[in-house]
């Protein structure tokens, strides 16, 4: 096997990694810290891209400037949805059933706007999609390189802020116990609805990048499923920094495995590791977070 | 007579009036789309009943009926074009298969001692994906290159093709809801619900919980890779888009939920309703609306209709009879319709109009009190934390 | 004749040492009372004899078995029950259907159809049978906790371990209680009451221990183990007891 080809895709597999725990962190945040496995966070990243995609397209905006039309957005999404989540007053298993109804709603949606053809940026409008920073005779894709940067800054961002913040301490006494937050002047609601919001942002984020180098359709969804949970539980639920470790482990084994056995075993690979990961390491490779 | 003895009486009934459908077609000369629309819908009643069994009945979550179904597909294929197995012996052999898969998938996560429900559902939800993907990449499956399926050789004591499909799935149909039903009043049964409930508390008193979740998952496994099977048929050419799509895991969910997942008839009558209602929607050209009216039907009916709708029948049964029927009779004798089916469908939706009217105000306005099943109240005070303490 | 002994029961949460190297026994027919203060390891105890939690080290045994090395569902085949502090019944059953799924799985195993007749004796032992077809939801928390009492009887068991059955129940409601456990003790049961109540424990238990951080501070005569002075400097040292 060829040792540059390795090297390639274990540096893309690395950047990529950054890419999938930003996709995951929404998840982890809602299952971790609000006890909800909220599905719709699949079809937050599909719009993410997707708005990305059109905005880029009308009005000719680069596409990194969409983070910040992007993230106060879908953070009003995400606190919205959690307020409908507190009204309807479901419990963990009427709440996974509502989420995946949001995604079938969703997805159709998005079937229903954009048509089931692919959709790709024009290279016009998205110079950055076959851009690439050569170090090593190793070709670093510039759409990666800032999704990697962009998830270790909410990594640590949201690491600090889970243990520095008033917030963040607030999350983690409500997580803990809310009726005892509640006696110390804490609204359990407003954090969760905040919490939310955060998640949500983060994976309409992570759908930013995805426009900038993918090809999108509205099933591409269905690919992810295997790729964010393996993430998500592999880092432990709630854990900013599992999630960025996970999300690497996940994206070297996946590239290596691409260029190893074809890209169609990617699924598979990444599959298995989420099965060994809960045989022998259910609780996460990484020690939960406080959250 | 006892109640079981009743039920099973009942179902023999059944059994014989739907077994003979076929041959009264025959001699009314009737559209045999008819046998159609009974053998899709016998297929949505036992992949939904089969998913209640574990879903329903234990609590943990599955998204991956599509596996199974996928399992059996592709097993029958296989075993039936490739290496020539007659049809009627690749069946059985496939449901097995797809049985194997479940509960070496339940070995993984059945023993995890947290979060073994939400790891559950999310496995099973990618379970089928990756599924998808080894089909694709193994050439002894499929390799990206589909399954020809249409002129497999059936046994001739089936009757052509229609009616084969009819027999078939009815069989297995019946197969399955009589299973959910003995399960249902059964030790089995009432270990799942206690597992259901609190899974923890259940081991205490001494249910065997992995014993159970396997056998249920097992038998979850099977009928629906058994009812796949059958279906590979009526695919006619089978890809791996069309097996292993999104469709039939959300259309069972919806069914049971519809139906009522805590009662074994809940998914027969949410699957008659809801593929009543889509294929409908797909004759009137409507096919687009389809998946976001389901995606709706499902957050409304989790939120309004707890205890499901079969349950809420029991409840109005009178009303329910009477709307039902009585529009059957007036549509079908004044011919306000094109076919049996629209009828059919018009008072469907005429009787669900009647049951979703909020329980409150139903029981105003026919000055009734029925206490409703626990499931349908929701709970009044923050449910306190469950763990002892120190 | 020694029911249960255990020897060196430790368990760790993180960093925490909840029970370190703790020893004691319970004889047949027995009735003893586990005290000490908060944080001391009482419902850590119970956790780990009725296979909530795995201890870390030690042995519980019960027989010829090891309860410690034992899953839930065979800690309850081998003759032991527990309740929970906070009761947990089954949410979508009735009163019945409780009573009678735990006769159903519980020391031997038992049809359906003789689980439906056998609930009724228990219901009627701790007088619930009036509401017995009554959804759990529309019971009360005294009415919440005899029906764990009832659901642990139903499980046959030799030994029965009770987790605070008396919190959050107003004086009428514990003297019932209170009752209600001198009726299950005649029927044989040995019982370890973990409680709060030094009144009640000292009164109901032919033997107390008491832990303290984890360890065995103080075991034997109710009396005189409650004026030993090790025993008060822990009371008073932590949380106040309620006397």
């Amino acid at each position: 096997m060829d040792v540059d080809l390795l090297a390639q895709a274990a540096v893309s597999g690395l950047l990529i990694g950054g890419l999938y725990a930003t996709m995951a962190m929404g998840i982890s945040l809602s299952w971790g810290a609000l006890k909800i496995i909220n599905l719709a966070h699949f079809t937050f990243i599909l719009l993410g891209a997707y708005l990305t995609y059109q905005l880029t397209t009308t009005f000719g905006i680069d596409p990194f400037l969409m983070i910040v039309v992007v993230f106060p957005l879908f953070f009003v999404a995400g606190a919205l949805l959690q307020v409908f989540f507190e009204w309807a007053k479901v419990d963990e298993f009427r709440s996974l059933l509502i989420s995946f109804g949001l995604f079938i709603i969703f997805t159709s949606l998005v079937r229903t706007v954009w048509t089931a053809d692919f959709r790709r940026i024009s290279s016009e409008d998205n110079p950055y999609a076959s851009a690439s920073i050569f170090i090593g005779g190793v070709a670093l894709q510039v759409p990666l390189i800032a999704a990697f940067i962009a998830a270790v800054v909410i990594a640590v961002g949201t690491s600090l802020a889970l243990s520095h913040t008033h917030f963040g301490r607030a999350v983690r006494a409500v997580v803990q116990d809310a009726e005892m937050a509640r006696a110390f002047g804490i609204d359990p609601r407003r954090v969760a609805v905040i919490l939310s919001g955060l998640a949500t942002a983060y994976s309409g984020l992570a759908g930013v990048f995805i426009a900038m180098f993918q090809v999108l359709s509205p099933t591409m969804t269905f690919a992810w499923f295997g790729i964010v949970f393996s993430v998500v539980i592999l880092g432990g639920l709630g854990s900013p920094y599992g999630a960025l470790g996970a999300g690497i482990i996940v994206g070297v084994v996946a590239g290596v495995a691409s260029v190893v056995w074809g890209p169609l075993s990617a699924p598979l690979v990444t599959f298995l590791l989420l099965i060994a990961a809960l045989l022998f390491r259910p609780s996460g490779l990484f020690r939960r977070s406080p959250a | 007579m006892t109640a079981r003895t009743k039920t099973l009486l009942g179902f023999a009934i059944v059994a014989v009036v739907l077994g003979l459908v076929p041959n009264v077609v025959e001699v009314l000369d009737a559209p045999g789309f008819y046998l159609t629309f009974l053998f899709t819908m016998f297929f949505w009643i036992s992949q939904s009943s089969s998913w209640n069994i574990l879903t329903g009945y234990s609590g943990y979550f599955s998204f991956g009926q599509g596996a199974w179904f996928g399992i059996g597909v592709y097993t029958t294929g296989i075993l039936a074009t490739k290496h020539g197995w007659p049809f009627l012996v690749a069946l059985p052999v496939a449901g097995l298969v797809a049985g194997a898969a479940g509960l070496l998938l339940g070995l993984v996560v059945f023993r995890l001692r947290r979060l073994s429900g939400e790891i559950f559902a999310l496995t099973t939800l990618a379970v089928s994906f990756v599924l998808a993907s080894v089909a694709r990449l193994t050439s002894l499956i499929d390799g990206g290159r589909g399954i020809f399926m249409t002129g497999t050789p059936l046994p001739e004591f089936l009757g052509d093709f229609r009616t084969s499909m009819y027999r078939m799935t009815l069989v297995i149909a019946l197969l399955t809801v009589l299973t959910a039903y003995l399960i249902f009043e059964s030790r089995l049964g009432w270990g799942l619900f206690s597992i259901r409930d609190d899974e923890e508390v259940a081991r205490g008193l001494g249910v065997p919980t992995f014993r159970y979740k396997m056998t249920a998952l097992g038998t979850n496994a099977f009928f629906g890779a058994l009812m796949g099977g059958v279906w590979a048929l009526q695919i006619g050419f089978v890809t791996v888009e069309d097996v292993f799509n999104i469709r039939v895991p959300l259309l069972v969910i919806l069914m049971a939920v519809l139906g009522g997942m805590r009662h074994w008839m809940g998914p027969v009558v949410g699957a008659a309703i809801i593929y009543t209602l889509t294929d409908r929607l797909n004759s009137a050209g409507l096919a687009d609306v389809n998946q976001v009216i389901i995606g709706a039907l499902l957050i409304v009916m989790v939120l309004g209709v707890r205890e499901g709708i079969y349950l809420r029948i029991r409840a109005r049964w009178i009303a329910s009879g009477v709307i039902f029927f009585g529009a059957m009779a007036a549509l079908t004798v004044f011919d306000l319709t094109s076919s049996l089916i629209w009828d059919f469908s018009y008072a469907l939706l005429i009787t669900m109009a009647m049951l979703l009217i909020p329980t409150p105000l139903w029981e105003r306005l026919t000055r009734s009190r029925i206490t409703a099943p626990p499931s349908d109240r929701p709970p009044e005070q923050p449910v306190p934390s469950k763990t002892a303490g120190t | 004749m020694n029911l249960l002994t255990c020897t060196s029961i430790s368990k760790r949460f993180g960093g925490i040492r909840a029970l370190d190297g703790v020893s004691t026994s319970i004889e047949e027919h027995e009735i003893l009372g586990l005290v000490g203060p908060n944080g001391s390891g009482k419902s850590t105890l119970i956790n780990l004899l009725s296979g909530l939690y795995a201890a870390d080290d030690g042995q519980a045994v019960f027989g010829d078995r090891d309860l410690l090395r034992l899953p839930p569902e065979k800690i309850a085949a081998a003759g032991v029950a527990r309740t929970f502090q906070i009761p947990r019944p089954f949410d979508t059953m009735t009163v019945r259907e409780n009573v009678s799924v735990s006769y159903m799985f519980g020391h031997r195993r038992h049809s359906l159809e003789a689980a439906r007749d056998a609930a009724s004796e228990w219901l009627a032992f701790t007088g619930l049978e009036a509401v017995a077809d009554s959804p759990v939801d529309q019971l009360t928390l005294h009415q919440l906790k005899f029906l764990e009492l009832a659901r642990a009887l139903a499980t046959e068991p030799t030994l029965l371990l009770l987790d605070e059955v008396l919190a959050g129940l107003n004086p009428t409601e514990i003297d019932q209680s209170i009752e209600m456990i001198k009726r299950i003790h005649e029927r044989g049961i040995a019982l370890v009451i973990v409680e709060h109540l030094l009144r009640v424990v000292t009164s109901l238990s032919h033997r107390i221990v008491v832990l303290d951080q984890g360890r065995v501070i103080a075991s034997g005569d109710p009396t005189e183990v409650m004026e030993d002075p090790a025993v008060v400097a822990a009371y008073l040292g932590g949380s106040r007891p309620n006397a």
